[in-house]
């Protein structure tokens, strides 16, 4: 296995871990709010390690500024959707 | 490397299914918000995975197209949610 | 002009990132996009709602990438390690940031914080959602604040 390849899956690995956690924060955390911090934190990182991961694989510069485009355009979608989502959340939640 | 990708984004879509399982039980409109963000970011990871693994490109376009919809259905929802007007999203309710 | 052609300019280059090349046919294409996304943005969030500059925003990147891991950590800890307490509740936090882009871009920055995330906002203040209240949460988000102080200006007043 090439340095390159042991390095995707290391982080495509930890990765992983963080959808994990996420999943495991999303059932055990007791309301809405507090979920939302499992989902977005651990979610995001999750996914900006797959994207880290991977871009040792993709050819060219291009192919790399498009992996992390995309992880940032999520980012950003992310953190306005997550501000929305707790408005809801503690207009309708038992904690509000 | 293909097999370990495709595994990985198997175990991605397995998290994202468990995740799932917790926020469709709601109980609130809040929870629904979070499936669509759960989708979005969740859907991305597996499908760069299943991209990188095939090497068919424009699994990742698809994928990228998902998670911006899953965006604007969030703000549409939180629109009808609340009753916000279309041109004062960010006012508080 | 200069925020249109800004902002133009930063389409554009994102729709040659997200199509990977300037073949011709793509990028006709890409610049009728890039157009509509201007006049959409320019509709969407004015010139005068406050500017981000993006230059001194990238410099701040390595600690917001770093902030980002620790509070993936931080969240997967509470998760996972059945010891570690959840103190769940809201904290005020006065800030000077005036609503507008400004205040937008300094609350999608500090969601992505360890244990915060903005839930709404008065004139003066920024309410945060805490999974540890007994962390000093105000004291960071007043770094925070320090931190970002020059590379998002406060513009007019909107709403």
């Amino acid at each position: 296995m090439s340095l390159a390849d042991l390095f995707t899956v290391v982080a495509v690995s930890a990765g992983a871990f963080f959808f994990l956690a996420g999943s495991v924060g999303l059932l055990r955390f007791p309301d809405a709010l507090a979920r939302l911090h499992a989902l977005t934190k651990a979610d995001n990182l999750g996914l900006g390690l797959v994207v880290l991961g991977l871009l040792p694989r993709v050819d060219g510069l291009l192919g790399a500024l498009k992996l992390v485009a995309i992880w940032a355009l999520v980012l950003l979608a992310s953190g306005a959707v997550s501000q929305l989502v707790a408005r809801v959340a503690r207009r309708t939640g038992p904690r509000a | 490397m293909a097999e370990f990708l495709l595994g990985a984004a198997l175990f991605v879509l397995a998290m994202v299914a468990l995740g799932l399982a917790r926020v469709v039980r709601g109980p609130g409109d809040a929870e629904r918000m979070m499936a669509a963000q759960l989708l979005g970011t969740g859907g991305i990871a597996v499908a760069l995975l299943v991209s990188a693994a095939t090497g068919v490109g424009a699994t990742v376009d698809v994928a990228l197209t998902l998670a911006l919809l899953a965006a604007f259905a969030s703000v549409a929802f939180y629109k009808s949610a609340t009753g916000a007007p279309p041109d004062d999203a960010g006012d508080r309710g | 002009m200069g925020t249109a052609f800004a902002r133009f300019l930063g389409f554009a280059a994102l729709w040659v990132v997200l199509v990977r090349g300037v073949a011709p046919a793509d990028l006709a294409v890409g610049v009728l996009a890039a157009a509509v996304a201007t006049w959409a943005s320019l509709r969407l969030l004015p010139a005068e709602a406050g500017r981000v500059n993006l230059g001194a925003l990238a410099l701040r990147l390595p600690r917001f990438l770093w902030q980002s891991v620790v509070a993936g950590v931080d969240v997967a800890r509470r998760a996972l390690a059945p010891g570690v307490p959840l103190r769940l509740g809201f904290v005020g936090y006065r800030t000077g940031f005036a609503r507008g882009a400004a205040r937008n871009a300094f609350a999608t920055i500090t969601s992505l914080m360890p244990g915060t995330v903005p839930v709404d906002d008065t004139e003066a203040e920024i309410s945060y959602h805490c999974l540890d209240v007994g962390q000093p949460v105000a004291a960071q988000l007043a770094a925070e604040e320090r931190e970002y102080a020059d590379a998002l200006a406060p513009g007019k007043r909107l709403g």
